[in-house]
């Protein structure tokens, strides 16, 4: 396989943050609605269906957002079925995971013809209580993670992002992605996780117990990330976490990102509310970028 | 952020029915819905019967769990999420089962309406009397222990401004080939199998639409561009299930 870095052509380059709205319906329907989004990230597709956690699986404090969904996907088939029979025009990348080594490159051989890119989940923080998946370990184990990408890079010729977790040594991850192939970075999963205590019930309220944190007060973590990984590899970079605003994602491609992911900001939004949102982003991040390109933004805090 | 309640009483409505009344109310549009948490047996969504009340029908471990519930225990709510029915004068609500409740709240609060309720027999024909104090009720049971013998769709058409209809879904989609008002004055409450509540995860998803913010009441007028409807849901893995 050759070492060229493969392009995802996203125009605006914005996208949902995967595991967010996440079902190809929902993207045409958003489509319909002149979403400004350049293309989609697939809730993470495993080997097998499972349902995750049950609900509750999100807290708001009010300040940040804790999720803890653990990985729901319908079975593979279920997946292939709808890439077959709910087309989005759009760019859509497939997030995928395994719970062993070798269920990478199966899943990603078996749904790679119907996306346009695919995203490693390599740092999701949230589990199904007891259960000890391969998630929980990968991002923190330097072999098994070559080994992942690796895997993953022979069995796709298409674009490769690597999404990375905030909460272990980033930069010594981001250095084995893209010495195994990877051809981008997710700068990155949810941080944390943290845990929410209900005092009346004096019990966690998340049925997976703890969870990973996402809204604007995080954002900072993972702007530090992509800033991180940026000056180190001066990869490409996308950077999800946070934005709700244009500045937000104006930040994150000063920081290095050359594509923004949009998550918790959708929250309590109606679908139409979602897209002029994304509308208002992108004509944010056009407005301060001037004359220029915005990708003349990506890196400009770096002096 | 959860508001807690204390349960002050459980109204059996019939032996798999119960009406579970708060130490306060909460304020909601009709058809809104809360995210219910009760610790221990999961989170789903209701929407209320009364501003201090909701009714559940057992279909499940947490209905079950609920169904148990004494005075004085709690219950924590948070919301209110989602789009409403209108509030107008002169409304046709078309209740199917336990779906009567998610009308309920709606009846208190607008004028002349008119009732067409159905269900396997008299005990799932929720809060009749109630009803028949604000407007006229007819009734359709398929054991014919009260009103006539049949569906509720053996009643229409009937006439009504505006309709709100609520119970299961091919119920619902059967009452749209049979009424004649404009379909974008008939109301529907639909339902998916929620898991934020919120419009993040999805998974509740009707041909795109997300019910928990963009619905759950739909006109019948958007429906029809929502073929899903009266077709088919996501379940907990996010497979299609057939209605």
């Amino acid at each position: 396989m050759p070492s060229v870095p493969r392009h995802l052509e996203l125009h605006p380059p914005l996208v949902n943050g995967s595991g967010l709205l996440c079902f190809l319906e929902v993207f045409q329907h958003l489509d319909r609605q002149r979403a400004a989004l350049g293309g989609y990230v697939t809730k993470s597709i495993g080997p097998e269906g499972r349902p995750g956690n049950v609900a509750p699986v999100v807290y708001d404090t009010g300040h940040v957002m804790l999720n803890s969904l653990a990985l729901p996907t319908q079975p593979i088939e279920s997946w292939i079925e709808d890439f077959r029979s709910l087309p989005v025009q759009k760019p859509v990348i497939g997030s995928v995971y395994g719970n062993r080594v070798e269920e990478w490159p199966e899943v990603i051989s078996r749904v790679e013809a119907y996306v346009a890119g695919i995203e490693l989940n390599l740092g999701c923080p949230n589990y199904v209580p007891g259960e000890t998946s391969l998630m929980t370990v990968v991002g923190d184990s330097p072999a098994m993670m070559r080994e992942v990408v690796g895997l993953a890079r022979a069995a796709t010729a298409k674009p490769l992002i690597a999404k990375l977790s905030p909460n272990t040594d980033y930069l010594a991850a981001a250095r084995i992605a893209l010495d195994a192939g990877a051809d981008y970075l997710g700068c990155g999963n949810t941080a944390g996780p943290g845990l929410a205590i209900d005092i009346e019930a004096a019990r966690p309220v998340l049925s997976g117990i703890s969870g990973g944190l996402s809204g604007d007060a995080m954002r900072p973590v993972n702007v530090k990330m992509v800033y991180d990984i940026y000056r180190e590899f001066r990869a490409p970079i996308l950077a999800y976490g946070g934005v709700s605003t244009w500045r937000d994602a104006v930040e994150y491609l000063m920081a290095g990102a050359c594509i923004v992911g949009l998550g918790t900001c959708f929250a309590y939004r109606s679908t139409r509310q979602m897209a002029r949102l994304t509308r208002q982003i992108w004509e944010g991040m056009q407005r301060f970028a001037g004359s220029r390109d915005v990708t003349h933004l990506v890196g400009a805090a770096h002096v | 952020m959860y508001e807690v309640c204390t349960i002050v009483e459980n109204r059996l409505e019939n032996p798999r029915t119960n009406t579970l009344f708060f130490d306060r109310t909460f304020s909601a549009r009709p058809g809104q819905f809360f995210m219910v948490w009760l610790p221990g047996a999961g989170e789903r969504p209701f929407s209320l019967a009364y501003p201090n009340g909701l009714t559940s029908k057992v279909a499940g471990e947490f209905t079950a769990a609920l169904m148990e519930l004494k005075p004085g225990e709690k219950l924590w709510l948070r919301g209110p999420y989602g789009r409403g029915f209108p509030l107008k004068d002169g409304f046709l609500f078309i209740g199917g089962g336990v779906g009567i409740a998610g009308l309920r709240l709606l009846a208190d609060r607008v004028g002349r309406p008119r009732f067409l309720l159905g269900g396997k027999d008299a005990g799932e024909i929720l809060y009749h009397e109630e009803l028949a104090r604000l407007g006229e009720v007819r009734v359709a049971t398929e054991d014919g222990s009260l009103g006539m013998r049949g569906l509720v769709t053996d009643l229409l058409p009937a006439g009504g401004e505006h309709v709100a209809i609520c119970g299961p879904e091919r119920m619902m989609a059967a009452c749209l080939s049979r009424l004649t008002q404009r379909p974008s004055k008939i109301y529907l409450s639909i339902e998916r199998y929620m898991k934020c509540g919120i419009g993040l995860c999805g998974n509740c998803s009707c041909s795109g639409r997300l019910v928990c913010t963009d619905g759950p009441v739909f006109t019948a007028s958007e429906l029809r561009r929502m073929p899903d409807f009266g077709r088919r849901r996501r379940g907990k893995t996010g497979a299609w299930t057939d209605i």
